[in-house]
């Protein structure tokens, strides 16, 4: 071996074991302020830099049957970053942790992707595709073919300027079809400037409305969407992805059946495949006092159909769609009453239902909120179940 | 994906190379800033038979309307978009080249006047190898569909459809704009584009080719091929009448610059629903089925929405507009430009929105190694300003324009037969003013 030939040699090996160093360091957090809370937060009250990880995992579907999910899993705040590939490994939850932004913050989210630990045959990179956000660019945009991805073991920081209030949604956008129905979907909202303000007895509101008229007692995320077990299965078993088979017959709200959807607990979905990492952590019983205001904030991200959702008996006020209120132009509210909502995936609705329409009442009353595509409201073969939740009014 | 799915992407993707070679020799959409049609008020349409070629490669039997005024009448899908101006007489002489007796519906015209051919269900129909002739006032501006009217659950799901456009009369259109879309000013557009959003179950145009129609079962129908404008996936952005798209001429992408107004008519065809999704920014249903929607003192009754429901056999017209706004950093990057606002913070010559003029990205991008590049990715951020790229990646963006995917949001319709990506997909692109996008 003459000596040229080694230099080069050598040369090959350093640019390894650089080339190796970069991408054992490659996780990392950019925000421009100190975090100082699991939320975000910084010492800059306008400015949230949160941290999420894309990777596999497992979920429990409400008939017990565990299912292989790609998904996202919050890390904001985590330390040691280099820790976080391992910590977070088979941490996919279902939905995608919520996010909860205020209209003008600056909002910086990294995304590190995970090696899939199931599938250590794909190299996937991940994205986050912040729906509906206006005026996108798209460097930000997560849609691969236009924009960059993200590799496992690093990290790509988005940067948003939060834009106006409403419903938004996020997702995945690398291979869409695949990776959205694994599971990497999640509810984004953004609360108005006009938070805080004392408008028609409300502190608190879905839009910027100037009188009040969004104003709310509380919120909940209901994002429906839907799984194809077989699909799952493919994936996990290493088989062809049947995209044009796909049909789902596990369809859910905030990531679980019913009657999983009123179970309390934000601890649901653990399983030995995924080492007992609780996958499924939004409950979707919403409960109120009589007379309170409920904003409900409905979307869809189901990847195959549309879905009805129904509440036959609290009647729902329509005050936005796809995060913009319904008002025209020449400022004439555009808002109406409805017991149905249809929406196909990437749709939106803000609704309220006010809570004293049923008059006083003495105990608790339970109402249903479902899809009226009746034959959804099953867990798969289990009758019974499904795209369903509860509204529980107290006295 | 797995091992046997990476097999058949990588021939798609060689398939899709093979596509994005000659996309790229023959450039994207010449983006006339209007829809390619043919003009009224009398039109030649001949039923008849002919192909498409999926982006899977796989050949489909269709039935199709074709323009029979031409010298070499050709097969097109989906069928000759027809314009005429509102208060014309139009007139549509229908010959039927097919087995089958064809007709044609145009729903939202009212007192169709059909004549000849023989007696139908819904409408007079042109028997095999006979004719007919339909009349009717463009009353209305807007957006149309028509369509077979002899057994339309199959006659439409072979292909027998088209858009319609009504251009409105009684309005001129401002200087600056290439037209409106309704006779109202706010209804003005710097360009058009239509989405004409089909579906395909094959195994159905199979029994057709093989004379079993008798034995099509639409109970069953089950689709796996989703087209916009009859392209499917990547071929979207092909320009019009690109030569290796013979029977699909239209293409479409939409090309614009920052700023422009945007009508997209958007038209359901066959028989699902599907949520358009439009990335970049949200758009404003302005009108459906042919009526704008103001209210009776002519309110503004105008949708905002990320995500349109485009239903079979109805129409939808929205505005869509691009300024970056929102963006809080420089879209024309750090090359030298100036920003001189205008009254409302823009300049009106780059369309830049001036406060975020020469502010840096404010994050650091990851290191090449660690990132996967879109093949309609600049290398850069910015509008105009190409970025390095690793070699082989990017390379269908030249003008370095932001694209954009607009998309049926039910994201299994983003699949051709089983491989994604294709299907109901395209893109709009934002181009760096002095792009020049040509004017019809
Ligand atoms: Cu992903």
């Amino acid at each position: 071996m003459n000596k040229a030939r080694l230099i080069i040699l050598f040369s090959l090996l350093a640019v390894l074991i650089l080339g190796m160093a970069i991408s054992e360091a490659a996780v990392s957090v950019q925000c421009p302020y100190t975090i100082i809370d699991d939320q975000g937060n910084t010492a800059n009250p306008n400015v949230i830099c949160k941290h999420i990880t894309g990777s596999d995992g497992f979920a429990t579907m409400a008939d017990g049957r565990v299912l292989y999910t790609f998904g996202f899993s919050d890390v904001t705040n985590q330390l040691p970053l280099d820790q976080i590939l391992v910590t977070a490994e088979l941490d996919a939850r279902i939905p995608a942790p919520l996010i909860k932004v205020k209209e003008g913050q600056e909002f910086y989210l990294t995304l590190t992707t995970l090696p899939m630990s199931m599938r250590p045959d794909l190299f996937d990179p991940h994205t986050v595709h912040w729906h509906g956000f206006p005026n996108a660019a798209t460097v930000f945009d997560g849609e691969p073919m236009a924009s960059i991805a993200i590799n496992p073991n690093a990290s790509l920081t988005y940067y948003y300027q939060v834009p106006g209030p409403g419903t938004y949604m996020y997702h995945c956008h690398v291979e869409a079809t695949e990776h959205m129905q694994m599971g990497m979907l999640g509810t984004l909202y953004v609360t108005p400037l006009q938070d805080g303000q004392l408008l028609n007895g409300f502190t608190q509101f879905a839009y910027n409305d100037e009188d009040g008229s969004t104003g709310y007692t509380k919120d909940y995320p209901i994002q429906i969407t839907s799984i194809d077990p077989l699909f799952h299965d493919a994936n996990l078993n290493v088989q062809p992805l049947p995209f044009a088979a796909m049909e789902d017959t596990y369809p859910l709200i905030n990531g679980r059946g019913y009657p999983d959807t009123i179970n309390p607990s934000t601890t649901l979905g653990t399983s030995a495949e995924n080492n007992f990492k609780p996958s499924q952590n939004l409950p979707s019983l919403i409960e109120a006092q009589w007379g309170d205001m409920l904003l409900l904030r409905i979307s869809s991200l189901a990847t195959v159909r549309f879905y009805t959702l129904i509440s036959p008996n609290l009647p729902m006020k329509v005050v936005g769609k796809d995060a913009m209120l319904l008002r025209g132009t020449a400022g004439h509210d555009l808002y109406y009453e409805t017991n149905s909502i249809t929406l196909g995936g990437g749709q939106s609705a803000d609704v309220l239902i006010d809570t004293s329409v049923i008059g006083p009442i003495a105990a608790p009353q339970r109402f249903f909120l479902y899809t009226s595509n009746l034959n959804e409201l099953s867990n798969d073969q289990e009758d019974f179940g499904g795209m369903m939740t509860e509204i529980v009014i107290s006295p | 994906m797995r091992e046997e799915i990476m097999m058949i992407k990588k021939i798609n993707i060689m398939e899709a190379l093979v596509i994005l070679a000659l996309v790229f020799l023959f450039g994207v959409q010449q983006a006339d800033a209007k829809i390619y049609g043919i003009s009224g008020p009398t039109f030649n349409l001949r039923a008849m038979k002919g192909n498409i070629i999926a982006d899977d490669g796989k050949s489909i039997f269709m039935w199709g309307f074709a323009n029979a005024s031409t010298a070499r009448v050709r097969f097109q899908y989906p069928g000759p978009t027809l314009i005429v101006n509102q208060g014309q007489t139009v007139t549509v002489n229908l010959t039927n080249t097919l087995p089958v007796p064809v007709s044609i519906v145009f729903p939202g015209q009212n007192n169709v006047n059909a004549v000849g051919g023989v007696p139908g269900m819904l409408t007079r129909e042109a028997p095999p190898g006979g004719s007919v002739s339909y009349t009717f006032a463009a009353s209305e501006p807007g957006t149309y569909i028509y369509y077979s009217g002899t057994r339309p659950e199959l006659q439409v799901e072979m292909g027998l459809l088209g858009a319609l456009i009504v251009r409105p009369a009684a309005i001129t259109t401002p200087a600056g704009f290439a037209g409106c879309a309704y006779n109202t000013v706010d209804s003005c557009y710097h360009r058009e584009y239509l989405q004409l959003l089909t579906d395909i179950d094959h195994t159905i145009h199979d029994l057709v080719l093989l004379n079993k129609t008798a034995n099509v079962d639409n109970t069953i129908a089950y689709p796996v091929y989703w087209f916009i404008n009859g392209r499917a996936g990547l071929d979207t952005v092909a320009k019009n009448f690109a030569p290796y798209l013979p029977y699909q001429p239209y293409s479409a992408m939409a090309r614009m610059h920052p700023g422009e107004k945007i009508l997209v008519r958007m038209i359901g065809g066959v028989r699902d629903l599907h949520p358009h999704h439009m990335h970049g920014n949200q758009h404003y249903v302005i009108a459906r089925d042919g009526r704008i929607l103001k209210g009776p003192a002519g309110e503004d009754l105008s949708e905002g929405l990320f995500t349109t429901t485009v239903a079979p056999g109805q129409t939808t017209d929205a505005l869509f507009t691009w300024t970056g706004e929102n963006i809080g950093w420089d879209i024309y990057g750090t090359t030298s430009h100036t920003c001189n606002p205008g009254p409302d913070n823009f300049d009106p010559v780059t369309k830049e929105y001036c406060p975020n003029h020469g502010k840096p990205l404010p994050v650091g991008l990851p290191d090449q190694n660690d990132l996967t590049f879109g093949i309609f990715y600049s290398g850069s951020p910015y509008i105009g300003s190409p970025g390095a790229l690793p070699p082989g990646e990017g390379g269908l963006n030249p003008t370095a324009g932001l694209f954009f995917m607009w998309h049926s949001h039910n994201e299994k319709e983003l699949t051709t037969n089983n491989i994604f990506p294709g299907g109901m997909m395209t893109w709009a692109s934002v181009e760096y003013p002095s792009v020049i996008l040509p004017a019809e």
